[in-house]
Parts: structure tokens; C-alpha cells; sequence
């Protein structure tokens, strides 16, 4: 089998640098950028994210991406958004202003109960019955956020706890979105993302 | 459950990785990316960066020491800190292969900028650089290139407060380097004005150092520096020594 073809989606936020090492590493061609030709040849799109969620949506619309990612997904092109990319994936969100998202995955999200972060490693409770995941539940993760998806529970795939239990996988047909950082994750990071990867282009 | 974290600190002057002892002494060490990969392989929850002479020197951001770095592949989250002055400073660097940023001269000199900061990249990645010492009961912020202290502004607390930022890291500045000697009268005072989660560095060496603050639940990470440099593995050997604290277990890799 050929190598897969990743790209990252570079709307201009994020940080690409650890996740095209971490891509890499396990094997897979990467691709960064903005142009709809290259990402049109990949296997599966990244939407990488450290940012807020108006900036980024702005950043969207302004390099043509917003329809862009709303047509692929409706194509069923795998597609991973992770952390603030996850986010973007719901119809909306409450951070700083009531902005909308791309709406690919029913949702929207919300500040934590207690406005609190979320900064630091914390257990994935992850469906036992999904296989791309089920080998990941009770194993440690990555998250630096204080907003959080809300959504109906068909979507999603794995659950995190701090002072209350949040999702932290979501997943829509060849859509996945994740809270944490799989690239910052270390060892459990790096076999989940490839999992997912496997996952979603083989489905 | 969301753990506390130990975090690995790598103070950069002049190009190098060095030892720094009360903010005035310094010792080398060799090459920054060689220690923060050794940190990364060792398990370490976070990893803080902080070039010391960019702001000083009017620099901006070391983005050649952050390429050597992101070359390195590292799976563990990285935190930069050092001249960053302006918004596309801060972009850049996230974009480099930092996940947070840590603000010291700029909540000096361009308070309010960290508001469009975090417009930009959110609160989560926003933690303020605050070295303290006290005296009658005042805390008073160390301004580390001109070595003045004042007392923290009512607007700076105000900015902390608003949670545009995500943590604070709490600098014993006058005990850096210095073996068991964090002053816990520093973090005390500072939770009397601000319930921002706390990360503590300087001075922190011992095990039961580290419990008694892992114990505060004000703090959220114990941040070390010169002390991971006296032996191989420490990250392992000092979570090893926590076992009935928050933290996650430690981690041996495969290096082969």
C-alpha cells in the first residue's frame, strides 16, 4: 500500500510544526497548505488549532476555506480537526462572541461550567465500542482549553472529566474530532492519531 | 481527573542552555535542544523554554531555536517564553512549535495587548511570567532586564483576573537555584489577590518540597529547572517519589 497523503489545513493558526513531526514519523506523506489543489489530492485533512474560535472562522472564510471544508466533509473526505479544529467542526460557538462554525458535526461550544481551564493531562474515557478507539480507553492525554463541545451524545466517542464530564472525541461518519493534542500526547498520542487515520480513510 | 504537572524548565542566555542561580549568576549547560529532548524522553508533562536575553536585548522571539527544536519532533508540549513584543511575535511563535506562551516584559511594558493576545490565540495559551520576593507583606514584581521591584499594579491584577490569561508562574527568583528553598509566603500572598491557577519554579528541589505544594490546590504545576540537570531520568525518579499525588505516573521510553 502507498504511502497516505495527509495535509494540514494552513488557515494561519495552529501549530503545524508538531503535527507534521508527528505525521511523519509514523510514516505518512504531509502536505501544508492553504491551496484547495493540494489539499483536494490528500487522503485526509488536518485541521490543526491553537487559537480562538472568531479568529479562526475569520481566517477560514478569509483564505475560501469555510465552504471548502463544509463540501468535503458533505464529499465524505476523512477529515481530523483537533483541539480548536474539533471546535470548528460544530455549528457554533460561545467563545468570546456567539460566532458560527463550519457545521459538519451537530453541536455547538460552550465555556466550561465554572470558567475554568482545562490545562493538562487527564484520562480518555474512549468507547469501547468504536475500534479506533477502543484500545485508547484510560490511557492519558493533552488538552489546553477552556471551551468545550456540546452536543447530542450519537456523536460522541470518548469523555474526559474535570469538574464535569465533557466530550472528548466527537465523531461523524468520516469525521473526527478530538480535545486534546494527539501530537502533544507522547507515546498514546502518536498510536491514537494513527489509529484514527487508519480509521477513517479505511472506513 | 485532570492531573498537576511537573514541568521541565530551560533557561536559555546567549545561545545557550545555562544554570541560572537568583537571576544574576549563570552556568552553562550545552545545547538547549539537547535538554529539552532529554526532558521529552524522560516523561516530562510540560516543557518551559525561556530565552532570557531576547526581550533585554531587544531580540524578538528566538525562532532559529525554536526551528532546532520543532526539528526534533518532540511529543510533549512546549512553552515558549522570551521577546515576544507584539502579536505577530506571538503567532509566529505558536506557529514555530510552541503550544503556550509564557509573557513576562510585555505585561510590563504593553499590558493591554495581552487582551487582542488572547483574541488570537485564546486564553489556554497565555501564562504571565511573575518573579516575586517580598517584603512587609508586600509582594513586589521583579522587572528581570532593569532588576527593579514594584508592587503589582491594581491593573495587572485586573488583567489576571478578567482570566485572559490561563495560569501564573510564580518565580521565587530570589531562590532560583537555590536547593529546597521556594518561599511558600510568596504563593500564599498571591492567592490572597488572584484565584488564576499557579505554576511555581525557583528554588524547588526536594521531594517533600514538591508534596506540600502538589497539595495546595491552588497550584496546578511545579515547574523545575537547574535541579533536573544532577542526575539522568529525575523526572522519573521525582514522580516515582510522588506516587499518592495527582500526577501521572512516570514514563520510561524505548530509546533503541
Amino acid at each position: 500500500m502507498s504511502k497516505l497523503t495527509i495535509a494540514i489545513v494552513d488557515y494561519g493558526m495552529g501549530n503545524h510544526a508538531s503535527v507534521t513531526h508527528s505525521l511523519r514519523s509514523l510514516g505518512y506523506r504531509v502536505i501544508i497548505s492553504k491551496k484547495k489543489e493540494d489539499l483536494n489530492i490528500a487522503d485526509l485533512l488536518i485541521l490543526p488549532g491553537v487559537g480562538a474560535f472568531p479568529a479562526a472562522i475569520k481566517l477560514l472564510k478569509q483564505f475560501d476555506l469555510f465552504n471548502y471544508l463544509q463540501l468535503q466533509a458533505s464529499k465524505k473526505r476523512p477529515i481530523i480537526g483537533i483541539c480548536l479544529g474539533m471546535h470548528l467542526l460544530a455549528n457554533a460557538s460561545y467563545e468570546h462572541t456567539y460566532t458560527e462554525g463550519l457545521g459538519i458535526i451537530p453541536g455547538e461550544v460552550i465555556k466550561f461550567n465554572d470558567n475554568k481551564f482545562h490545562i493538562g493531562w487527564n484520562t480518555l474515557k474512549a468507547s469501547t465500542k468504536d475500534k479506533v478507539f477502543k484500545d485508547f480507553n484510560d490511557k492519558q492525554f493533552y488538552f489546553n482549553h477552556s471551551y468545550r463541545y456540546y452536543g447530542p451524545d450519537q456523536y460522541v466517542r470518548g469523555l474526559a472529566e474535570s469538574t464535569e464530564i465533557f466530550p472528548a472525541i466527537i465523531k461523524y461518519e468520516k469525521v473526527i474530532g478530538v480535545q486534546f493534542h494527539p501530537e502533544k500526547s507522547q507515546i498514546s498520542g502518536i498510536n491514537l492519531l494513527d489509529s484514527m487515520i487508519k480509521g477513517v480513510v479505511n472506513a | 481527573m485532570l492531573k498537576k504537572r511537573l514541568i521541565g524548565v530551560v533557561t536559555i542566555k546567549n545561545g545557550w542552555a545555562v544554570q541560572s542561580f537568583g537571576y544574576k549568576d549563570y552556568m552553562p549547560l550545552g545545547k538547549p535542544e539537547c535538554l529539552v529532548e532529554n526532558l521529552s524522553r524522560w516523561g516530562v508533562d510540560e516543557i518551559i523554554i525561556q530565552v532570557i536575553d531576547r526581550s533585554k536585548k531587544r531580540l524578538g522571539p528566538d525562532f532559529k531555536l525554536l526551528s532546532k527544536i520543532a526539528e526534533l519532533g518532540l511529543d510533549t508540549p512546549l512553552i515558549y517564553g522570551g521577546g515576544i513584543s507584539s502579536i505577530e511575535d506571538a503567532v509566529e511563535v505558536i506557529q514555530s512549535g510552541a503550544d503556550r506562551l509564557v509573557l513576562d516584559s510585555i505585561i510590563h511594558d504593553k499590558p493591554k495587548i495581552i487582551y487582542k493576545l488572547a483574541d488570537h490565540l485564546g486564553s489556554q495559551a497565555l501564562i504571565a511570567s511573575m518573579p516575586m520576593s517580598y517584603s512587609k507583606e508586600d509582594l513586589l514584581w521583579l522587572n528581570y532586564r532593569d532588576k527593579k521591584t514594584t508592587k503589582i499594579s491594581q491593573d495587572v491584577y485586573s488583567l489576571i483576573k478578567t482570566g485572559i490569561i490561563s495560569e501564573v508562574l510564580l518565580i521565587d527568583w530570589k531562590n532560583e537555584g537555590k536547593f529546597n528553598s521556594f518561599n511558600n509566603e510568596l504563593k500564599d500572598l498571591l492567592k490572597k489577590n488572584i484565584d488564576t491557577p499557579l505554576i511555581v519554579f525557583g528554588g524547588i528541589s526536594h521531594k517533600d518540597q514538591l508534596f506540600e505544594l502538589y497539595r495546595d490546590p491552588s497550584i496546578s504545576a511545579v515547574a523545575i529547572g537547574n535541579f533536573l540537570n544532577y542526575g539522568e531520568h529525575k523526572i522519573q525518579e521525582y514522580k516515582n517519589t510522588l506516587t499518592d499525588m495527582p500526577l501521572r505516573a512516570a514514563i520510561y521510553r524505548d530509546t533503541i
